[in-house]
């Protein structure tokens, strides 16, 4: 089996939708992590990831068919880097921005040919203070090529 | 607890892994995959007969930790790497040490190493956090 080079994906638009952290799902989420919403408002911190992930301009399944891969091979979640430049706050609209900085082809062990893709969003006020970015990087197991 | 590089900081522990808070988080990451709700397909892919943990979930543990070891703080940075699964009915346990500290007025920025391990298997998450707190909170004698 020939493996198909990866598409070129690099500075494609992941902007997305405004996201609000509603108080009530935000006590939902606290609590199944055995912990108390705090009193004064803030989220949890996960909702950076979460509210990046859910608001951006495409589904996990449309981040992998933009890559040729179909979400039912299993793509994995492989690094995370948040930075938060004030906390986050229910019932705040945040607008998602973001990009996608690459794809990029690597070898594997494991799994054999795979795709790293690489992307970046942010969560921003709507004066456009930048509230928190992640960049993330999902793992794409191509399988093994003849070529190998 | 006194602060200082080295310091290790109070385990989270998580008795069990639940498959109701995999239900629960499902519609909140609007993920629909069914690897985090129904056995039958996870078997089907030949990934064991364990659901399998959503990986946010995984962090949000984290971000607890470092909530409860430095109270008043502002996580600042988090940087992670998802190593392995976390299957339903893993017992996890956070470990974290302090690499350094950085004064700044009033303000301590503490970094540490972190990672969460399944009891009966190995490290599932590693990373690196960064969390700003009052200086005076570095001698507390908590």
């Amino acid at each position: 089996m020939t493996i198909p080079d990866p598409p070129d994906v690099a500075g494609h638009s992941l902007d997305g939708t405004t996201y609000v952290i509603t108080p009530e799902q935000n006590a939902v989420l606290c609590r199944s992590l055995g912990a108390e919403p705090a009193p004064d408002g803030k989220a949890h911190p996960v909702y950076c990831y979460i509210a990046t992930q859910v608001g951006m301009g495409v589904s996990v399944a449309g981040l992998c068919a933009l890559c040729d891969f179909d979400v039912d091979d299993g793509p994995m979640m492989g690094t995370c880097e948040m930075t938060y430049f004030q906390p986050l706050m229910t019932g705040q609209g945040y607008r998602v921005r973001g990009t996608v900085i690459g794809l990029t082809r690597k070898k594997s062990r494991k799994l054999g040919i795979m795709d790293l893709l690489d992307y970046t969003l942010h969560l921003d006020l709507e004066d456009g203070t930048r509230a928190c970015t992640v960049r993330s990087s999902w793992i794409l197991p191509r399988g093994h090529s003849d070529e190998n | 607890m006194k602060i200082e590089v080295g310091t290790v900081l109070p385990r989270l522990s998580v008795d069990f892994v639940s498959p109701e808070t995999m239900k629960i988080w499902a519609p909140i990451l609007e993920d629909p995959n069914p690897i985090h709700l129904d056995r039958d397909v996870v078997r089907a892919k030949g990934l064991g007969d364990r659901l399998i943990n959503q990986g946010p979930i995984n962090l949000g543990y984290i971000v607890n930790m470092l909530d409860a070891a430095f109270p008043g703080g502002v996580i600042e940075t988090i940087a992670n790497r998802f190593v392995d699964n976390v299957y339903e009915g893993d017992a996890l346990e956070t470990e974290a040490r302090v690499t350094g500290i950085e004064r700044a007025g009033d303000t301590a920025r503490v970094t540490c190493e972190f990672g969460l391990r399944a009891k009966e298997r190995d490290l599932v998450i590693t990373g690196t956090a960064t969390v700003a707190v009052p200086a005076s909170a570095l001698d507390d004698p908590r």
